[in-house]
């Protein structure tokens, strides 16, 4: 197969009457999905009554979609405080599935679907297998892993519900699934985006890819960049998209990028987003980034209010260039985690990265944060590694670079920073996860 | 004209020890050395038998090596004679980047090396005024 190209594409979309609506008409679903669901967790979950009487908010507060910054926030730290099944909002016996995640802390977190809550996750998923130019002619390779983890079960019942074939290989044995792949004739696949280069290039070695019917690749569950998309595409000439999701809110599909790879579409009418200010809470202006904030506005077994996701993101509502109107969060900054606020404003290490880029190779993007705290002033030191190319050898070239750096991160981050020129590879490289600031406040 | 070495270090202890520990480890020679200090780091400059090959061992290494070209002027050991080259080269409107010394084996002369942008006309003044220039190839 080739890539399509944009030019070439043709956009299908599976529910125009929901994706490609007015902002205010989405209000208007999500206002009367948010005022039921605030019901049922107020008259359902004891966890969620006792919040919203804590700070005062009774369900006839609630009245519109402009109202949710009345409601209560829900952390991670809550779901396993009530582990596993305390936050269920539905009787026992309509509970159909559960799924989850092991989380790197070691406890669980598992989550109860209803018949609708499945219906209503393959509904999304089908929608974005639509946006990936999938009908219910094609056979989806799923190599996501089956189980507990909501990868493999979660495509397969999105795959159902579009009609199309599902052939659930679940994770491993390379081998197998490249003989699969060519064998049942797949036209798509879906697993991590790393797993795909990987199995790219086995493909390529095996001499594979020229009998292959691929052309499309759904990739998310990880981090993964446009080069990397493109060596993707590139190897096994095919569209691939990015898809998102997490288990606490249904699982993958809650949003995915299309042909024009311009920010990721929510589903918004199941899946409301906020995006907040990580420090205080309260809403950034439109566009700008903040933590991305979640209310599921469908959900039956297990509802969450403002599901703080520690991602950062920033939203864009414009109609998109396929025709959708469902707002799109761009590519993740970073996690609040890494966040720190100095001398009151909001720092990403992220932030600093693409700064560091921006200045096209003056200097690598390799760096530190070092943050002190002198005669009670923060003090942000960014070290960075001088570039093998941009080293002069006088010392007044390297001191305007250093300037040069700073006036730029100062740009950037909003704050003065100190900048020390360091020696190439003396900073820790980042395979995942890299140490990026070290505070040495007291606070 | 000299091809001089110029390494960036940290500056923090250790670090010189680390490119010599290296040339040594390399078998080059070193024929000087100069550190330029600021607070944070250091260009540490030397002048070495083999440069390409100093330069290709420590980038090899991670360093960030330079190799530049730098004047080298032997001075007489007379009284004046530093002050007699340093004017020629101010009445000329030459602006030197850097400047150090060190003593000339073979003749057990001292030589000042020094950095510019203007190296043609650097060149041009001294020779016009008399002054003996060190190559490379005589060190
Ligand atoms: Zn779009």
């Amino acid at each position: 197969m080739s890539k399509i190209e944009l030019k070439d594409w043709q956009e299908k979309i599976r529910t125009p009457e929901i994706e490609c609506i007015s902002r205010d008409e989405m209000a208007s679903i999500q206002s009367k999905r948010l005022v039921e669901v605030v019901n049922r967790v107020y008259d359902n979950v004891p966890f969620y009554h006792e919040k919203m009487k804590d700070l005062g908010v009774e369900p006839g507060d609630i009245k519109d979609i402009s109202d949710i910054n009345k409601l209560p926030f829900t952390t991670k730290e809550d779901i396993r405080n009530n582990y596993p099944f305390g936050l269920r909002a539905v009787p026992e016996e309509q509970v159909v599935r559960v799924q989850g995640t092991s989380g790197t802390t070691g406890k669980l977190t598992v989550i109860p679907y209803t018949q609708k809550d499945i219906d209503v996750w393959g509904e999304c998923l089908a929608r974005e297998l639509t946006m990936a130019g999938l009908t219910k002619e094609d056979r989806i390779h799923i190599c996501y892993g089956y189980g507990l983890f909501t990868g493999g079960m979660g495509l397969d019942i999105g795959v159902s519900k579009l009609g199309a074939t599902a052939i659930p290989m679940s994770s491993g044995n390379t081998k197998r699934q490249m003989m699969c792949m060519e064998d049942f004739g797949a036209t798509a696949f879906a697993c991590t985006p790393s797993y795909a280069l990987y199995l790219a290039e086995s493909l390529k070695e095996a001499g594979v890819i020229p009998r292959l019917k691929i052309k499309a690749g759904i990739h998310g569950a990880e981090p993964w960049t446009k080069a990397m998309r493109e060596k993707i595409e590139g190897i096994l000439g095919i569209n691939c998209f990015d898809i998102y999701g997490l288990c606490e809110i249904s699982g993958p599909g809650v949003a995915m990028d299309c042909i024009h790879h311009k920010g990721l579409h929510i589903q918004v009418d199941h899946f409301y987003p906020e995006i907040l200010d990580p420090g205080t809470g309260t809403a950034t202006k439109e566009g700008e980034y903040g933590e991305l904030v979640f209310t599921t506005l469908s959900k039956e077994a297990y509802p969450l209010l403002r599901y703080r996701t520690k991602d950062i993101t920033s939203i864009d509502y414009s109609r998109c260039d396929c025709g959708r109107t469902l707002p799109r969060i761009s590519t993740f900054k970073g996690r609040t985690d890494d966040m720190k606020v100095i001398r009151g404003v909001n720092v990403f290490p992220t932030q600093v990265e693409q700064a560091l880029v921006s200045m096209g190779g003056a200097v690598a993007p390799h760096y530190l944060l070092v943050v002190d705290r002198v005669n009670n002033l923060d003090v942000l030191t960014v070290m960075v590694e001088v570039d093998e190319s941009y080293f002069s050898d006088e010392i007044k070239k390297l001191d305007a670079l250093r300037d040069k750096v700073g006036k730029v991160l100062k740009q950037a981050l909003g704050i003065a920073v100190k900048v020390k020129l360091v020696e190439p590879k003396t900073i820790q490289r980042s395979e995942g996860k890299a140490t990026r600031v070290i505070d040495n406040r007291e606070i | 004209m000299i091809k001089q070495l110029s390494v960036f270090v940290d500056n923090r202890p250790g670090s010189l020890s680390e490119i010599t520990d290296n040339l040594k480890e390399a078998k080059v020679d070193i024929r000087a050395i100069a550190s330029f200090d600021t607070p944070e780091f250091a260009i540490l400059r030397l002048i070495v038998d083999k440069p390409e090959e100093a330069k290709e061992f420590l980038a090899d290494k991670g360093f960030i090596v330079k190799i530049s070209d730098a004047i080298g002027v032997e001075l007489t050991d007379e009284t004046g004679s530093l002050n007699n080259l340093l004017s020629f080269l101010a009445e000329a409107d030459i602006n030197l980047n850097y400047i150090y010394t060190f003593i000339y084996r073979n003749r057990k002369a001292p030589v000042l090396v020094f950095g510019t942008d203007e190296i043609d006309s650097a060149i041009k003044t001294l020779k016009d005024a008399g002054e003996v220039l060190v190559d490379h190839s005589e060190l």
